[in-house]
């Protein structure tokens, strides 16, 4: 992709207003202060159109600029702050395996139980719970809806990698979404009569 | 025949559908004859289901305009 020096600046605010929200959802899920969130996003987008001249068009445009945002973040966390990056460091269970320990079923319609601006802050308490380097490709996986090999050249990782943490972030997920979402005692009644039903 | 450990290893690749047939066939056998790993897959499936449905960390129109602002602003 090359910006033509004409109108360069209007074709720069175009890329700006299709993948802004891409970017600020990417930086507000890895940076908890939404002050910090809108001066890495500033910051990002400043630093894509200053060094526009040595992106080569190897990849797309969308994860050249996610990974410039996602080095600022990760910096900002480093200089500003350094307890909150330390303890929610990269991958610290790698090597465990996750285990679930809610298996109660949930209800058919888990999006029914609560209003729209409540599931987001819920899913974004769950979101901000992963580690972050489980954070990061979930992000781009499952929120944003990538390819598992977009994700994992955005995040510089193996593929292999990103899946081994992708899926641990959906396991983790699941797990803190349960009790939210657990059947009602009248659900579980509804299905105990139709489960008499089918072997009757 | 594959166990629940097998399951939970091979579960993201499952709903991805990034399993090679005879692997999703034998999932499937397991899961009719388990009921706590079909609870793991339909609850993992509806975890995902509502992330890709949901409007998490949206940004404000507030915020949006102040980004174009400062750009502008940058270039004079």
């Amino acid at each position: 992709m090359r910006l033509a020096c004409r109108g360069e600046k209007e074709q720069f605010a175009e890329l700006v207003r299709r993948h802004q929200r891409i970017v600020f959802r990417i930086v507000q899920g890895i940076l908890a202060n939404l002050a910090d969130t809108e001066e890495v996003l500033q910051e990002s987008f400043l630093k894509a159109y200053t060094h526009l001249g040595e992106f080569r068009g190897q990849s797309q445009f969308r994860t050249w600029l996610i990974r410039i945002a996602i080095n600022e973040a990760k910096m900002r966390l480093r200089k500003y702050r350094p307890g909150q990056h330390d303890s929610i460091n990269e991958t610290d269970r790698e090597g465990e395996e996750i285990a679930p320990r809610d298996l109660r079923d949930w209800d058919p319609n888990p999006e029914e139980r609560l209003r729209e601006t409540e599931l987001a802050s819920l899913l974004e308490r769950a979101i901000r719970a992963l580690p972050r380097g489980y954070r990061e490709v979930f992000l781009l996986r499952d929120v944003e809806q990538m390819s598992t090999e977009e994700a994992a050249e955005t995040l510089e990782i193996s593929v292999s990698a990103a899946k081994t943490r992708l899926r641990r972030a959906r396991l983790m997920m699941r797990e803190y979404l349960t009790p939210h979402f657990q059947k009602r005692w009248h659900q579980k009644l509804l299905d105990r009569v139709a489960g008499r039903r089918r072997t009757s | 025949m594959i166990r629940c450990e097998d399951v939970l290893r091979e579960i993201s690749n499952y709903l991805d559908q990034d399993v090679p047939a005879e692997l999703r066939q034998q999932i499937e056998e397991h899961l009719r004859a388990c009921d706590n790993c079909t609870v793991l897959v339909s609850t993992t499936r509806k975890t995902l289901s509502l992330v890709a449905g949901s409007k998490v960390f949206e940004i404000s129109p507030a915020i949006s305009e102040r980004l174009l602002e400062r750009l502008a602003g940058q270039w004079g």
